[in-house]
């Protein structure tokens, strides 16, 4: 994708929303587009309400002059995202604000790749830290993996006292 | 006891030997009384009375002598008897010495078999004792490492299980959000190669 994905979609699903939104949009800018040659006066008909990620999509590929052509090529890069995008899960130990997201997903698009999903779960018997899973493949950098792999330590710690 | 026997026989022999001379002597002289040393009486020169005298001396004299050979004889006898009895009796001590010196030879070899048997049975115990001893003694220093090797994993366990316990309840992301980014700041080379290995080539 020439674009990158705004910050707002982060998981699979915010991805497959906006893309339910374009395709609204599209279809109505297509019925709009054809009534307005019809016409020759602009029609009365209001654009559907997209969300503002959805809408930066739209401003963004579009430069504000968007066709019927450019709103389908839109729709097939966002489809060949959902096909083609790594996506990872990361599991924290309470449910992760929104600030907090948009770092993370901010630092693996800048770091890793520009188009991956991320999922964000919680469990609180993690304490801390995270665990992330990409395929089949997961790193568990909890505070409750470190505090069990560790347990050893702590009667060696408690026979120096 | 062949030998014994052998020279018993031996000394009758020599006995009857040394008698039968002295016997046939005193019979002959019975029997057939010398003609030259007695002279033919004749009958006409003793009387009667003489004759029956002179005929009961002889008699007497035989009987005499007859008695003094068997005295003799039966001295003899005992003598022999007390001579072969006291060769019997020595024979016999040096037979039943030499069967005792025998038998002691063959229990002192039968008693230095077994010592020396019960010296190899010693060695041979002393050591298995050594190696059971060295076995024990591993064992006990593996036991006791096992044991403090459990006592360190429990305790590990209860402390983790406290800090589980206390620190779950108590969780805030906000003061983490430093600490993710470090985290995946320190992993980033191997989070990325990751995700390239795994992303389809387009």
């Amino acid at each position: 994708m020439s674009n990158q994905l705004p910050e707002s979609i982060i998981s699979l699903q915010d991805l497959k929303a906006v893309i339910v939104e374009v395709r609204g949009y599209a279809r109505w800018y297509s019925q709009y587009s054809v009534k307005a040659r019809v016409s020759k006066t602009a029609p009365a008909s209001q654009p559907p309400a997209v969300s503002a990620a959805a809408a930066e999509l739209i401003s963004q590929w579009a430069k504000d002059q968007p066709t019927a052509k450019t709103m389908d090529k839109l729709l097939e890069e966002l489809q060949d995202i959902v096909t083609k995008s790594p996506r990872v899960t990361i599991t924290l130990a309470a449910p992760a604000p929104l600030s907090l997201q948009k770092t993370l997903v901010e630092w693996c698009r800048k770091n890793i790749t520009p188009s991956i999903l991320v999922s964000f779960r919680f469990n609180s018997t993690l304490l801390g830290g995270m665990v992330v899973q990409h395929g089949s493949h997961v790193y568990d950098w909890s505070f409750r993996r470190q505090i069990l792999a560790n347990g050893p330590k702590f009667s060696e710690a408690l026979r120096h006292v | 006891m062949l030998l014994a026997l052998q020279i018993f026989i031996l000394v009758n022999v020599l006995l009857i030997g040394l008698l039968a001379p002295y016997i046939y002597h005193h019979a002959k002289a019975h029997f057939k009384p010398d003609e030259h040393a007695h002279p033919e009486p004749t009958d006409a020169v003793l009387p009667e009375e003489v004759k029956a005298r002179l005929l009961k001396e002889s008699e007497t004299k035989f009987e005499a002598s007859v008695a003094q050979s068997i005295t003799q004889l039966q001295h003899n006898l005992d003598t022999t008897t007390s001579d072969i009895n006291n060769l019997v009796k020595k024979m016999a001590v040096e037979v039943v010495s030499k069967e005792l010196e025998q038998y002691r030879e063959g229990l002192a070899k039968l008693h230095a078999e077994a010592q020396k048997d019960l010296g190899g049975f010693k060695d041979t115990m002393q050591g298995h004792e050594a190696e059971f001893k060295a076995q024990l003694a591993e064992d006990m220093k593996l036991e006791k490492e096992k044991m403090i090797k459990q006592i360190d994993t429990k305790l590990g366990d209860a402390v983790s299980s406290f800090l589980l316990e206390t620190l779950g309840r108590n969780v805030d992301l906000g003061t983490q959000g430093t600490y993710l980014m470090s985290v995946l700041e320190e992993h980033k080379a191997e989070f990325k190669k990751e995700v390239d290995d795994e992303q389809p080539t387009t």
